[in-house]
């Protein structure tokens, strides 16, 4: 059976019909046509998937698109200010934060929960807070830095 | 597919869905990865909770305990002032939880309910004589937690009733949940131990004991507690109560470990949890939440 | 000193803005008008003879559109070295993630059903597990019809030994005995793998007789070649695109499963789409990193002089060839190792297991060999008392050494790279309790390949490269715009790049070898040169000088001496735009393999000498918690010598996920096998990647000059070194808390063992 639901992703509301099973992630990727958010496992442990939910991080694979009904949900694709890259997004560019690209639509996410959370964070505080995203190519040396940049530069 | 899925907007609908045979989701941590993993399908009919306002909240009880409701998150714990100084060991179970996104989206009601064995805060909870406040159309009771958890993925609750909360006595002293962690983060207890004391002067009074992972349900260890109980605290009291510990440990050997050092590690780490709990009794602001391996984390940075 | 480009200007690699905003597609993004999901159905044993199968029930399942198994393709057996394979099993299932059969479905859950209908009926045969156990006399067959199978003459083989190397130098049995002392040892490491965070997907659609497959492959012409072998059609009707790819690290080498999907969409006359999962993606490719077994024995003199090695190394092939034959013998030059031996004996073999086959991943062989030699490095130096770092100091290759197979090394840094990251961590400081310093050295070649590229120059005198070659998310393609711009004198920001679509570029060995730079880098530099030349006659007339005197300098070309006689290279695009186009083709000759004697050795499968070979040291300082055996790596410095280092950022990249990977092959990646060969742990919580939590700081230097064999002005391989000692340097700092832990990886669990004896 299929239940009508609203999500809101990036400041747009979308009516969709969906069943009771469908992941949040497979939603956004499929039915709203926006698959920059990552499926690199079964079980919650890469975080390639992390959206925000009412501001909080989530692993959107494991979250069922039914209960984000009527809340505010914020994917990869949302954070830029139109054509402008948010601080996150040019760091990790600028301090060699991206190589192959896969995790990073979920650590871009993660580092943003972060920093809405906790502007000045110490070097261990970003390695423990990013630990849920599994990035395999950077030895996540330049990740650390463009998040210590960019939150230096939001400051 | 006929699956069905209601969004409980009131305590009343929940139960109501209860009773018709649907099951309870709040975040869905553990139900939709086993359900990915194969470990069991999704059931066919869902109750959504995670609107109730009722199942929130971390309050004062009378008796100087604290009431939590069943959809606090492992985040929300760890913040909250009263569960890091009073139930720190509570603090510490609910900090190393998966990951940040984990701690965030997953409950205190769905660790609780889903009754892993390796789950971080059952051996808090049981220590600290917690009480399941256990809900259905048909009323409420209370069971402690200890007898609330029967067996791997089992509880004594019936289909129709919510957990809504857990109620903490009051509690004195000092307590941990020590964790043998191969990794800072992302991890699942292979072995855990959680112990609380009460101090008489310079003399242990009361000593809880409990072990994780180790058994097929979370179980205190009386003879841990006896060999702390009156005691002195000291180096001869915590080599016990670690080696009571090991000895109540029933480990199986599989892809995390082997029977023989899950067992020796049952005493290193009861004796870590024993050893941080006692410090904190006497007032050590050993930092919270305890990392699991203390000569190893945090020094070199920062 | 190391030559480091200033690249002046920041380099932002053009992929960039599509992966930091989520708007570029990987495989898995990407849909087609009707598109069908796919599935497999897998091998129920992990060694049985097939004696029915039934499709029946899966092909009248409503929305299912094709159900395909052996003997709906043709009867082709294919492998780049060994011809032991076919697209599904066959009579026989040799592992557990061998594809029986496949489904194409309206939707997921529909071919997931569907698959769980193909009625398989088998004869379980025994499996063997243990690559030593498949190389005893009287094991079991894993293919008995091995002998019939065509492949690589070069490959020797027989039975169960699907590939042997051997190399001999001198006479190891004198020096043995006329040695002051022999150390002997035995090292085991656990199979692991590459887990590139994206897991492969793939997409294929037929518009006639022409197939169009976008894949998450590392290796795009090799794919096409797999696709065209194994459906008999022309390499011209098969077309693969790689759309981003989320990393490979080996994993995605070799040709997989792109023919399946095709096959399928054939057969549904409709786009099929295969995702894997994780647990696949463990199980089900021939990719995953080899286990070793490593039997080391040195003779060495008091004074720290190594006079003889013996080794005998067991590789676990897994059930299938693939790319693996070529692996005994650069393990063999890896027991050796970057030092001089003047008497050598190492045998290396390829065991077939009915596991997960095994195939090229981040320098194949390297590291588990690099791990087993540089512990027994330490164990050597003990046993003479002599300090692990002075004893490396006192056999490390210089210019003008010989290698084991006789090649004489020419402009190598392993000396300096020794020295140098011994001073970066401060070798021999006092130390915390329970803290050590682990030093290890490693090498490995670069590899010429053939590879092209186009570069074509536009009416606005902006530019494109077409290229072959394939970017794997390390950077190499991103930073071939470096290499055009600087033969053009323009700006790498006036290029695009168009890649990873063998309809456009030239035939190139994808992102494998750490290849790119060195050969497509060379093809471009030779077609930028091409567009130079074209220029540059262009420019003849206009200015009304020679060609000797002309040169392109900031988007312009002028008179030497007189920089303001000049005309801008817009200019001339625009004048050639409405005549004779600028258009640049480059190849050029692959260097030729380096001069080497191995007469008297077996299995020359082409790493019989190292071309431009690469060193490297890592110095690692470790924490020991002696109670749980628990390791954290506090500290890490590597360096590294590649030759000319084009592009620092990236290079650094490279080195600090190289190292993040090895920290992890060190201490938490390994595969645990049941006795019949399945995989215990094939998930994410129980196969421990490091974790940002984990990976402490990696300092990176690079020492050495460009070398003149190697590729563009002398730059050497850069993306498979960094992993290659970091597990050897974390075990040998263990070693000196807990003792020396002889299987890889080094568990808590094993290094809590360790400390009980």
């Amino acid at each position: 059976m299929r239940y009508d639901a609203v999500l809101n992703v990036n400041g747009t509301d979308f009516p969709v019909e969906i069943e009771p099973h469908r992941s949040l992630l497979s939603v956004v990727r499929t039915e709203l046509g926006m698959p920059g958010s990552k499926e690199g496992c079964d079980d919650s442990e890469c975080g390639a998937c992390m959206m925000l939910l009412d501001g909080r991080p989530v692993n959107s694979c494991s979250y069922l698109a039914l209960q984000a009904d009527g809340r505010k949900i914020v994917t990869v694709e949302g954070l830029a200010d139109g054509g402008e890259l948010h601080p996150l997004q040019r760091q990790f560019l600028a301090q060699g934060g991206v190589q192959c690209g896969f995790c990073t639509p979920g650590m871009l996410i993660s580092a943003k929960a972060l920093l809405d959370q906790n502007p000045a964070p110490s070097e261990d505080e970003i390695r423990i807070a990013l630990s849920g995203n599994l990035c395999r190519c950077t030895g996540y040396q330049g990740i650390v830095r463009a998040v210590q940049a960019a939150a230096a530069e939001i400051a | 597919m006929s699956a069905t899925y209601t969004a409980a907007a009131t305590l009343p609908e929940a139960l109501a869905a209860l009773a018709s045979g649907a099951r309870p989701v709040a975040g869905g941590t553990d139900l939709v990865v086993g359900a990915r993993q194969g470990k069991a399908p999704l059931p066919d009919s869902l109750v959504a909770i995670h609107g109730l306002a009722e199942l929130r909240g971390i309050a004062e009880t009378g008796g100087g305990g604290l009431r939590i409701g069943a959809l606090v998150s492992h985040a929300d714990l760890v913040a909250h002032p009263a569960v890091r100084e009073r139930y720190t060991a509570l603090a510490d179970a609910s900090a190393i939880v998966g990951s940040h996104a984990t701690r965030h989206v997953g409950t205190l009601g769905g660790n609780v309910m889903n009754a892993s064995p390796a789950m971080e805060t059952g051996g808090p909870l049981i220590c600290f004589g917690a009480e399941a406040v256990l809900v259905s159309e048909s009323g409420e009771r209370r069971v402690a937690v200890a007898d609330l958890l029967t067996g791997p993925g089992r509880t004594a609750a019936r289909p129709d009733e919510l957990l809504v909360a857990i109620e903490l006595p009051a509690a004195a002293g000092g307590s941990c949940y020590a964790r043998l962690e191969y990794r800072r983060q992302m991890e699942i207890a292979v072995v855990g131990a959680t112990c609380a004391v009460t101090l008489e002067g310079a003399r242990i009074g009361s000593a809880r004991v409990a072990i994780t992972a180790l058994t097929p349900r979370i179980v205190r260890v009386p003879d841990a507690e006896s060999a702390l109980a009156g005691g002195d605290g000291g180096a001869g009291a915590v080599q016990a109560a670690g080696d009571a510990a090991a000895a109540a440990a029933q480990p199986i050997s599989d892809v995390r470990a082997s029977a023989d050092y899950r067992r020796a590690m049952a005493a290193v780490i009861a004796r870590r949890a024993v050893t941080a709990a006692i410090a904190r009794a006497r007032g050590s602001s050993d930092s919270v939440p305890i990392p699991a391996s203390p000569a190893l984390h945090g020094a070199d940075r920062d | 000193m190391a030559v480091v480009e200033d690249t002046r200007e920041q380099f932002i690699r053009q992929d960039g803005k599509d992966k930091v905003t989520g708007l570029g597609r990987y495989t898995a993004d990407l849909a087609r008008t009707g598109m069908l999901q796919a599935r497999f159905r897998y091998s129920d044993h992990a060694h049985a003879r097939v004696l029915r199968i039934d499709t029946s029930a899966a092909k009248a399942l409503p929305g299912v559109f094709a159900v395909l198994t052996q003997d709906d393709v043709p009867d082709v057996r294919y492998g780049g070295f060994v011809e032991d394979r076919t697209l599904f099993a066959k009579d026989v299932v040799r592992f557990e993630g061998e594809v029986v059969a496949a489904v194409a479905a309206l939707t997921q859950e529909i071919a997931d059903r569907a698959v769980e209908l193909i009625e398989v009926e088998y004869e379980p045969l025994p499996a063997i597990a243990d690559p030593e156990q498949a190389l005893a006399p009287g094991a079991p067959l894993i293919h008995e019809g091995w002998a019939g199978y065509g492949g690589n003459e070069d490959v020797v083989r027989e039975g169960n030994d699907c590939s042997h190397s051997s190399i001999r130098k001198g006479d190891v049995d004198a020096a043995l005995a006329s040695a002051d002392e022999v150390v002997k040892e035995r090292y085991v490491a656990d199979m692991s793998h590459a887990v590139p965070i994206e897991p492969r997907a793939i997409v294929a659609e037929w518009q006639g007789d022409k197939v169009t497959v976008w894949t998450s492959t590392q290796v795009p012409f090799i794919a096409r070649s797999g696709v065209a072998t194994t459906l008999q059609m022309p390499e011209a009707d098969v077309r693969v695109v790689v759309p981003h790819l989320g990393g490979g690290f080996g994993g995605k080498c070799e040709f997989h499963f792109e023919a399946h999907v095709a096959a399928l969409a054939r057969a549904a006359r409709r786009p099929v789409r295969l995702v894997f999962t994780r647990r696949e993606e463990f199980v089900a490719p021939d990719h995953r990193r080899e286990g070793q077994v490593l039997e080391l024995e040195t003779g060495v003199m008091k004074d720290g002089t190594i006079v003889a090695r013996r080794a005998r190394l067991v590789l676990d092939n897994g059930a299938y060839a693939a790319d693996a034959p070529f692996f005994p013998q650069l393990a063999a030059m890896m027991a050796v190792g970057p030092y001089r031996v003047p008497h050598v004996s190492v045998d290396a073999h390829l065991a077939y297991t009915n596991t997960t086959p095994s195939g090229s991943v981040r320098a194949p062989t390297a590291p588990q060999s690099c791990w087993g030699l540089e512990l027994h490095m330490d164990a050597v130096a003990e046993r003479i008392g002599l300090d692990p770092v002075e004893f490396r100091r006192r056999n490390i290759v210089h210019p003008g050494d010989e290698t084991a197979t006789k090649q004489v090394l020419e402009t190598i840094a392993a000396a300096e790279s020794l020295e140098r990251a011994v001073e970066m961590i401060g070798y021999g400081r006092e130390l915390p309790p329970d803290e050590a310093i682990g030093v290890a050295c490693g090498w490995w070649p670069t590899f010429a390949l053939p590879s092209g590229a186009h570069v074509k120059l536009h009416g606005d005198g902006s530019g494109t490269i077409v290229t072959g070659a394939q970017e794997c998310g390390t950077g190499s393609v991103m930073a071939l715009p470096l290499l055009a711009a600087e033969v053009l004198g323009m700006r790498p920001q006036q290029f695009t790049v168009v890649y990873q679509d063998t309809d456009a570029g030239p035939w190139d060995a994808g992102a494998s070898g750490s290849q790119t730079t060195t050969n497509n880098g060379r093809a471009v530099v030779e077609a930028a040169i091409d567009v130079r030349n074209q220029l540059l006659e262009l420019a003849e007339e206009v200015l009304e000088a020679a060609r000797a005197d002309l040169e392109l300098v900031d988007g312009r070309v002028r008179v030497k001496g007189s920089p303001s006689t000049g005309v801008d290279i817009t200019e001339l695009a625009e004048k050639a735009a409405g005549d004779k186009l600028l258009l640049g083709r480059g190849s050029g000759s692959p260097p030729a393999s380096p001069d080497c004697d191995i007469s008297g050795c077996t299995g020359r499968l082409g790493s019989e000498s190292f071309l431009a070979p690469t060193f490297m040291t890592h110095a690692v300082r470790c924490k020991v918690d002696r109670a749980t055996g628990v390791v954290r790596v506090l500290e890490v410095a590597a360096a590294h010598d590649s030759g000319r280092v084009l592009n620092p950022v990236g290079a650094n990249g490279q080195v600090e996920g190289g190292v993040a990977m090895g920290i992890g092959m060190a201490l938490s990646e390994g595969s645990q096998l049941s006795d019949d060969g399945r995989q215990l742990n094939p998930y994410l919580l129980d196969y421990k990647l490091q974790t940002a939590a984990d990976v402490p700081e990696i300092r990176v230097e690079w020492v050495g000059e460009p070398d003149p064999t190697a590729g563009p002005n002398g730059a050497k391989a850069v993306a498979e070194p960094p992993c290659v000692p970091t597990p050897g340097a974390v075990g040998n700092a263990i070693a000196k808390v807990a003792g020396r832990v002889r299987c890889l990886p080094m568990t808590p669990m094993r290094v809590w063992e360790a400390m009980q004896r």
